[in-house]
Formats: C-alpha cells, sequence, structure tokens
C-alpha cells in the first residue's frame, strides 16, 4: 500500500466494501449534480429534461459498454470511435436503401470483425492492447474515409429510426435499450464462466493462465464482444441522428474512457462495472446538460469535463480504492 | 541464427516495399505535357470537400490536368498540412491549389511554396498576409453568416429570441463566422439572443447540446446554425420534441441532407458555400495561370441562399452539378 | 540500452545481442528509407531530407520524455495540449513585447507547473497516470484556447524564427534542439542517480517505497522533465508555424506513445530505450513522408499508418515469441 492510502481511516472502506465505497461516491456526486443542477436552472428538474438526459445517458452508456468490458478484461481499446464510424456507415448504405436487416447485420459484422481483429493482435500475437487498437483506431478510420468518400448517408425508414427517437410506454426507446443493455451484460458478467473470467483475466492475468482456462481464447473473445457493442451503438446512433457519415467517430473516444473512468471500473482491470458505466455516462450527460442549461462559456467547458474526470478519481483513492495493481 | 536475422530482416524490407509499391504512384510530371495540380482539403470527412475535389475535378478535365488529392490524416490538423505542403513542394507538381487549415499558421509554409516558384492558387479562406499569391477565389466565411443571418432576421420581422449554435470554437472558420453573426445581429436589436453554445461543427453534439437548450427556452423563434451538419440536427432535435414548427433554422453549406429538408420546408434556408464552384473557378485559373493567361488577383462568389423556392437548383448530385461559367465570374469581378 | 531481465538475455544468447535487442523499428525504418530511396524519386534529396528531419524534430523531444514516463509504467496524454499552451504563452509574452528572456523562461515554466501537477497526482495521490494525464489534456487545452480565444497568436517578432531557421554549423537549430535533448536526456537516464530511479520506479516501485526511498521526488520530475521538454519543443513548433494556435499540438501525444513503442520499451516492467525511441520517431516521419510522396491517396494513408505500426510492433512480438 502507498503511504497515502495507509493514512486513511479504514472504516469507511471496510463498511461498505471496496467497490461498494466508489459506487457511494458516485451515488454521492449524481446526488450533488442533481441538487447543484436543481437549484441552479428551474428547467432542470422536468420531465422534457428527464427525457433529454436520460437520452443522452444511454447512447452515451451504449458507446462506451464495449470499452468497459475491455478495460475489465485489462486492456483499452482506442478504436471504438473508429469502428463505430466504419460500422454506421456500412450499416447505413443499406439501411437506407430499406434493406433495414442487411444493415444491421452488416452494421454488426463489422464490429465483431473489428473487434476479433484486435482481439487477436492482443491475445495471440501478444501486441500491447494500446498499439494494437491505437493502429485499429487508424485502419477503421481510413476505411471509413475511403468507403464514404467524404459522403453523409441520410434518410433511413421509420421503423428504423424508431429505436432512437421513439417512446416505449412513455418512456425514451433508447433508454429502455440501455438498460436492457446493461442488464444483460451484469449477467454476462457475474452469472456465467466467461464472464466471471474477464474479472479473472484482469484482475491477475498470470494466475489466469496458470489456472488452465483458455486465456487467449477468452480475451480475443472480449474484444470480438467489445466490438459488436460498438457495432449495436453505431446502429443506435444512426438511428438517432438519421444520417451517418466518416466523422461520426472523431470526439467519441475520450467521453467513453471518462464513463468508464467515472463509474469507477478500474483502467486496470479486474474491478469495475457496467452499471458503474451507467453511472458514469449519467454523469457526463448531466454535465453537458447543465452546462448548456446554465450557458456556460464554450472556451471554458473543456476544462469543466477535465476537472470532473480527475476530481472523481482524486475521491476514489481518498475512499482506499484499488485502481492500481498492488497498491 | 545470423541467416535467420537477415532473412527476417529482407523479408520485412519486402514487404514494407510491396506495400508502398502497389499504391498508385504519383503521375511523373516531369517529361509530360499534362499538367499535375495538387489539390488541397482540410479533411477527409466532411462532405463539403468533397464537393470541393469534385468541382476541381471537372476543371482538371476540361483545362487537361491531372489532379492529385491531398488531405491530412487527422482532420484539420495544422502540423500536418504543413507537412503535406513541404513534402509536396518536393514532388514538384505543376502548382497548388490551396485551403489553409488556418490561414494564420500555414503562413511560413506556404511563403515558402511561392517563394520556391510553385504557382499557388487559394480557395476557401483567404491568406492576406501571403505575398504572391496567383488568386484567391473565394466566399467570406463572414460575409456567408452575415447574409444568411440577415435572412433569417427579415424573415423574423426583426424581432424573436434566437438561438446561436456554433462551431469548433477553435476552428477559423467558426470565429469568422460568429463575426459575420455578431455584425447581422447589431443591425436587428429586435432580435434577443438567447444563448451561444457550441456544436463542434458535428451533428451528434449540436443535437445534444440543442435539446438541451429547448429544455431551457420554451420559446426558440429562430436558430443560426454555424454548418448544416448541425443544422440538421438542430431540426431533427426539434422534430422529435414536436416543436419544428415553431421555429426557423438556417445553416451553411448546402449539404444534400439540409437540401432535402429544406425542401420538405423543415429548414428554412441555407447559404451556399459552394466549394464545389470556388474549387472549379480556382483550378481553373490556376491552370490558365500556368498556361501564360492572366487572371484576376481575387474572385469573390456571390452568397447564394437556398430556400425552399430555388432549391433545385441545389437537387442534382454534386457529380452532375453545373460548373459556374469562368468568364462570367471574372467579368463580374471588374 | 539496458535493463533487460535475466530470462530474456539467456534467451537472447543465441543471436549476437546487438541484433537481438534491435527493436522492429530500427528495420520498419530501414526496410522504408530503401525502398522510398529507390522507387520515389524525390524522396533521397537533400530538401527533403532535411524537411523529413525538421519535421519529426518536435515529435521525437516530444517522445524523449515520453519514454521516461513510460519507464516508469506511466503515460502521458497531456504532453500534445501541454505543447501547445507552452507556445502560446511564449508567443503572447513575446507578442506583448517582453522578449525572449521573459518568453523562454515562462514556457518552461508552464510546461514544469504541468509536469508538477501531473506528476504530484500520479506519484503522491497514487491515481491512474491515463486518468490524470486525460484530465491535463483537457485543462491545458481549455486553458490555451481561452488564453487565445481559439484563434492563432501571430505577428511574433522576426528573431523567433531562429528556433526553426537558424542554422549553426549547417545544421538547422530544430536538429540541434534535437541533438541536444537527447544528449542531456541520455546522460539523466543512463548516468545519473536519476535515470536509475526512473528505471527502478518502472520496475518495483513498491520495493523503492518500502526501502524508504525518496522515491515520489523523482516520479513527479520524470513528469516534470517530460513537460520541460514539452516546452522546448514547443519554440520549434511555434516558429515553424510563426505562430502559436491553441491546438497546435493535439495528437501529437499518441504518435509519441507509437515512437516509444514501436521504439522498444514496452508498458510493462520499465524496458527499453531513447535510441530506439529516436528510430520510432524517425519512422513514423519517414512513413507519413513516404506515404505523402508516393502519392497514396489520403484515405489509404490513414489505414495504412495503422497497419505499419501494428505490423512493427507485431514483428517484435513474434520475435519475442520465438527467440
Amino acid at each position: 500500500m502507498t503511504p497515502s492510502e495507509l493514512a486513511i481511516p479504514r472504516p469507511l472502506r471496510t463498511l461498505f466494501g471496496e467497490r461498494g465505497f466508489i459506487v457511494l461516491t458516485r451515488f454521492l456526486a449524481l446526488a450533488a449534480l442533481v441538487v447543484a443542477l436543481s437549484l441552479l436552472s428551474p428547467v432542470f428538474l422536468t420531465w422534457g429534461n428527464f427525457v433529454v438526459v436520460a437520452r443522452q445517458a444511454a447512447l452515451q452508456l451504449l458507446m462506451s459498454a464495449g470499452l468497459t468490458v475491455v478495460v475489465l478484461a485489462g486492456g483499452i481499446d482506442l478504436s471504438v470511435g473508429a469502428v463505430l464510424a466504419l460500422a454506421a456507415c456500412l450499416g447505413a448504405t443499406w439501411i437506407a436503401t430499406g434493406h433495414i436487416a442487411a444493415g444491421v447485420a452488416a452494421g454488426l459484422g463489422v464490429g465483431l470483425a473489428c473487434g476479433l481483429a484486435n482481439g487477436v493482435l492482443v491475445a495471440y500475437a501478444r501486441i500491447p492492447s494500446f498499439i494494437a487498437t491505437y493502429g485499429m483506431l487508424w485502419i477503421a478510420q481510413g476505411l471509413s474515409y475511403a468507403f464514404t468518400k467524404g459522403n453523409v448517408i441520410q434518410g433511413f425508414p421509420a421503423g428504423f429510426r424508431i429505436v432512437g427517437t421513439g417512446f416505449l410506454g412513455g418512456i425514451p426507446v433508447l433508454l429502455w435499450v440501455g438498460v436492457a443493455v446493461v442488464v444483460l451484460l451484469q449477467v454476462l458478467l457475474h452469472y456465467t464462466v466467461f464472464g466471471r473470467s474477464i474479472y479473472a483475466i484482469g484482475g491477475n492475468l498470470s494466475a489466469a493462465r496458470r489456472s488452465g482456462m483458455p486465456v487467449r481464447l477468452r480475451l480475443a473473445a472480449v474484444y470480438g464482444l467489445s466490438g459488436l457493442l460498438t457495432g449495436f451503438a453505431a446502429l443506435i446512433v444512426i438511428a438517432r441522428l438519421n444520417s451517418a457519415e466518416s466523422s461520426i467517430g472523431e470526439d467519441l473516444l475520450l467521453p467513453a474512457i471518462a464513463a468508464v473512468c467515472l463509474g469507477g471500473t478500474s483502467l486496470f482491470g479486474g474491478a469495475g462495472s457496467v452499471t458503474g458505466t451507467a453511472i458514469g455516462s449519467l454523469i457526463l450527460a448531466l454535465i453537458g446538460n447543465g452546462m448548456n442549461l446554465l450557458v456556460i462559456d464554450t472556451l471554458w467547458q473543456n476544462a469543466v469535463m477535465g476537472g470532473i474526470v480527475l476530481l472523481s478519481v482524486v475521491m476514489d483513492q481518498l475512499g482506499g480504492a484499488r485502481l492500481l495493481p498492488g497498491r | 541464427m545470423i541467416r535467420s536475422i537477415c532473412s527476417r530482416a529482407l523479408f520485412l524490407c519486402g514487404a514494407v516495399a510491396l506495400a508502398l509499391g502497389t499504391a498508385p504512384f504519383a503521375a511523373q510530371a516531369q517529361g509530360k505535357k499534362e499538367l499535375t495540380i495538387a489539390f488541397f482539403v482540410k479533411n477527409l470527412s466532411n462532405p463539403n470537400w468533397r464537393a470541393a475535389r469534385i468541382g476541381a475535378e471537372k476543371a482538371a478535365k476540361e483545362q487537361g490536368a491531372k489532379l492529385e488529392h491531398v488531405a491530412p490524416t487527422k482532420p484539420d490538423n495544422i502540423e500536418e498540412q504543413t507537412r503535406l505542403t513541404e513534402d509536396w513542394l518536393v514532388k514538384k507538381p505543376d502548382g497548388f491549389v490551396f485551403v489553409p487549415v488556418d490561414f494564420k499558421a500555414l503562413i511560413p509554409a506556404v511563403q515558402k511554396a511561392i517563394d520556391a516558384k510553385m504557382p499557388v492558387a487559394l480557395y476557401s479562406n483567404n491568406m492576406p498576409d501571403v505575398h504572391g499569391v496567383v488568386t484567391y477565389v473565394g466566399s467570406d466565411d463572414t460575409t456567408i453568416e452575415y447574409e444568411v443571418s440577415k435572412f433569417l432576421f427579415k424573415k423574423m420581422g426583426g424581432t424573436g429570441k434566437l438561438i446561436h449554435i456554433d462551431g469548433n470554437p477553435a476552428a477559423i472558420t467558426a470565429q469568422q463566422r460568429k463575426v459575420g453573426f455578431e455584425k447581422a445581429l447589431k443591425e436587428y436589436p429586435g432580435i434577443e439572443l438567447l444563448a451561444s453554445q457550441p456544436g463542434q461543427y458535428r451533428r451528434l453534439p449540436a443535437v445534444q447540446v440543442f435539446e438541451n437548450l429547448m429544455q431551457r427556452y420554451p420559446q426558440i423563434d429562430g436558430v443560426v446554425s454555424a454548418n448544416d451538419d448541425m443544422a440538421v440536427g438542430v431540426v431533427e432535435a426539434l422534430t422529435t420534441a414536436g416543436r419544428a414548427n415553431k421555429t426557423l433554422v438556417v445553416g451553411i453549406d448546402v449539404i444534400p441532407d439540409a437540401a432535402a429538408l429544406i425542401k420538405e420546408g423543415r429548414l428554412f434556408a441555407s447559404a451556399d458555400y459552394s466549394l464545389h464552384d470556388q474549387a472549379y473557378i480556382a483550378t481553373t485559373a490556376l491552370v490558365k495561370h500556368i498556361r501564360g493567361e492572366k487572371v484576376p488577383k481575387q474572385m469573390i462568389l456571390p452568397v447564394k441562399i437556398a430556400t425552399r423556392d430555388n432549391i433545385a437548383a441545389w437537387e442534382p448530385k454534386m457529380e452532375d452539378r453545373a460548373t459556374p461559367n469562368y468568364a462570367a465570374v471574372v467579368a463580374a469581378q471588374q | 540500452m539496458s535493463a533487460r531481465t535475466d530470462s530474456m538475455s539467456a534467451a537472447r544468447h543465441r543471436m549476437p545481442d546487438w541484433l537481438a535487442r534491435t527493436p522492429g523499428a530500427f528495420y520498419v525504418l530501414a526496410g522504408m528509407f530503401l525502398a522510398l530511396s529507390v522507387w520515389t524519386p524525390g524522396f533521397f534529396t537533400r530538401a527533403n531530407l532535411t524537411n523529413v528531419g525538421l519535421q519529426v524534430a518536435v515529435l521525437t523531444i516530444l517522445s524523449l520524455g515520453m519514454t521516461l514516463v513510460i519507464l516508469t509504467e506511466g503515460i502521458d496524454l497531456s504532453l500534445g495540449p501541454v505543447l501547445s499552451l507552452c507556445g502560446v504563452c511564449a508567443a503572447l509574452v513575446v507578442v506583448s513585447g517582453h522578449g525572449l528572456a521573459l518568453a523562454i523562461p515562462a514556457a518552461l515554466l508552464v510546461g514544469a507547473a504541468c509536469g508538477l501537477l501531473n506528476g504530484a497526482l500520479i506519484a503522491l495521490a497514487g491515481m491512474p497516470p491515463f486518468i490524470v494525464t486525460l484530465g491535463l489534456f483537457g485543462i491545458a487545452q481549455s486553458i490555451a484556447t481561452v488564453l487565445t480565444g481559439g484563434e492563432s497568436v501571430t505577428n511574433l517578432p522576426a528573431y523567433f524564427r531562429w528556433f526553426n531557421h537558424g542554422e549553426f554549423l549547417a545544421l538547422p537549430m530544430p536538429i540541434w534542439g534535437l541533438i541536444a535533448c537527447f544528449a542531456l536526456t541520455y546522460v539523466l537516464l543512463y548516468h545519473t542517480r536519476f535515470g536509475r530511479y526512473v528505471f527502478a520506479i518502472g520496475g518495483n516501485r513498491q520495493a523503492l517505497t518500502l526501502s524508504g526511498s525518496p522515491v515520489n521526488r523523482y516520479h513527479i520530475a520524470v513528469y516534470v522533465y517530460a513537460g520541460v521538454l514539452a516546452a522546448l519543443a514547443s519554440f520549434i513548433m511555434t516558429a515553424r508555424m510563426n505562430s502559436a494556435h491553441p491546438t497546435v499540438g493535439v495528437g501529437l501525444e499518441f504518435d509519441a506513445i507509437a515512437a516509444v513503442i514501436l521504439g522498444g520499451t514496452s508498458f510493462e516492467k520499465g524496458r527499453g530505450g531513447l535510441i530506439g525511441t529516436v528510430a520510432g520517431a524517425f519512422a513514423v516521419g519517414v512513413l507519413r513522408n513516404g506515404l505523402n510522396l508516393v502519392g497514396l491517396g489520403a484515405e489509404w494513408q490513414v489505414a495504412m499508418i495503422g497497419v505499419v505500426i501494428i505490423g512493427a510492433v507485431g514483428l517484435d512480438s513474434w520475435r519475442n515469441l520465438n527467440a
């Protein structure tokens, strides 16, 4: 343990358990944000605003779900944005002409393929995930440019668009989708052998290897799953926007990482959850919503984001959370 | 072991050479009568630059020149465009048709090219501090936003509540368009500016920003959006919220989906930046200059505002779009 | 180059040492250099090679600092915006008439301060470097944008251009800057206590802490040094553009990380070296220059860069697995 950790009193930590403490701080952060925004802006606590925030949070969650899974397994995926763009552009081409099923398959297929490619590079070729996914970022982005040649694909059938903009029982469809994904992933991660092995691989790779599990296969599968989730997110994004272009993926990576970290998932793997990412996405959406409602000067918005990400991790450290191996 | 290392190294050299060798080679400009022009754009993803490339290709074909397309791999990257300018100077094409990612930061690179006797024509963003440019063809960012904002304010009857969706704050086009917007705003004191927030020139951020703003401002009469990508997003957000017929939205660029919305009456208007036309004129002028003709130092293209009435002109695909009349444009400059 | 573990050395004893240790970057660099010189007119010319050297100077200086950071098992995502910020500060000072005597220390101070913030949060508060430097990325970016209102700072006095255009003994200043920074970093890393701590922190920070060594100050110093190097690189960059723009450095940090890893320094267990980093940075520079000269369509250039990065590191992995 680092000296800083030793100095922190442990009762809070032991009371809630390590992850429990993080979840607690996140909820406190959420609560603080909600209270502050309610006081600062009269329109914050309205149903209309809730719908808006819920949609944005759900979308951010879907875009960060794949990354969460990879980070849990101890890796990083820098190609999320670019793969999303590629899947979106390819899927959109079919969907725009009315072939929804083909488009969906294409989008998911592209995501899966890129994910598996990442997985093979990381698990079998033993290339560090930073480099493998960084390379994939360039490759996917280049393919998007080459495929679309700067064109925008637009005009999707209403039946497809309903996912991004429709309501089901008064609640935005997007929110239902987000919740469903969270539930499915939680079940996968905690109640299946594959899911639990993700934590094992992320937590202690050498122990995982020695335990006899097919680590390389599982690790490759994790990246494949991440790619699939990204492909799914791509379809949701284009349903939301009613268009697809090769630049969709730019600027998606950093918020995705922020959502994962704000959710308390350790960047070194083995600890965290998709629920955490959901909370992190909600926090990000609230911040964005707040900055617009309060009309915060454009030029400072980057700093606000950066500052909040830092703050959240500081809080984790104060709680003595295990964010780094062996510390 | 040594043999194994050498064979691996050789294999690698071969692989890399093969990879580079299978790439299409640049035309060897020396010894061929056909001129080679390097055509620069700011990025690979914005549909406007695609329009520019198509316009330039048409001009090149008419003038009997070959076009090489140059774009930074990282969108709008200053350092990369500087490098591209230097690298292309080494390749010695017959001329550059150039648009700077940042009109101040690229000055040394462009001046260096001009000083090395490379003919350079600028389009879209002028670089007033560079000496020796063959010609500048453009629509000014400031003028465009000024005209389209005025157009909206007139339609609003000079009063109403307005939202301004800005582009990426660090981008020069965003700043210049904002200047134009503010100029127009001053002329219409009855228009109340509720908020100005950045949409980063992209659709998704613009949708989310506008959704948030709609919560705060139940009544919005007009929206000035710094580009169409965002304007279309704003219209989508309005439609989802059921407020589409209460708010007039204007954008810039007249991209295909914006044109479709204008036709449906959901987007009020968009100003044509017409990179297609600018690129066409600039390329034509540069080739003529290289061949010894005199060309005007500056060619400003008029701002065209697309509305439901005249949207037909924007409907054909970019490849089929009519090219401007070069002689007429030159004559209009007198 | 040093610090490989014993088991690796044992596996290597069949290969000549220097050959075995050479990271993939050297092969890729040599391969590209050869292919381009033979097949692409204009590559092997004085003008072009000078260009490449100048173009790569900034990236290489940045990568030197990044090497040290990665050797300590860290990462610094903020170096790009920090470079922009230092450039902006220097330019603003110079434009307001205060001259280089104030501009240089101002920029160095800003770089050091950013590094200090990074280092303090990482070493003292124990926060993950990825997050800390990511946060600082946003903060530095914002400050630079606010200071300039988003525009370029121009009208720099003519003497500022010396950082890029000046020559000494027929070599351009950026090359001298590169040589000087490399020499300084080399000495620091391989011949001082600071350097030994850098390797040790990467190797086993816990052991150091428990043994009572003053680990924290050296750990912080690594990030401060990286920030200072970013400031030095910013002079060259600002002089090259004859202006300072708040986003000019964005993206360089990823290139620097790629250069360091291409050069053989690994994220785990602090292995690697400076010469490899320089080779990696030059490989990146030659690759981009080569792709431009060859005339590969820009879209395919983007994809190609990814392929080469993966290929070069993959080559290293393959050798490690088969050695």
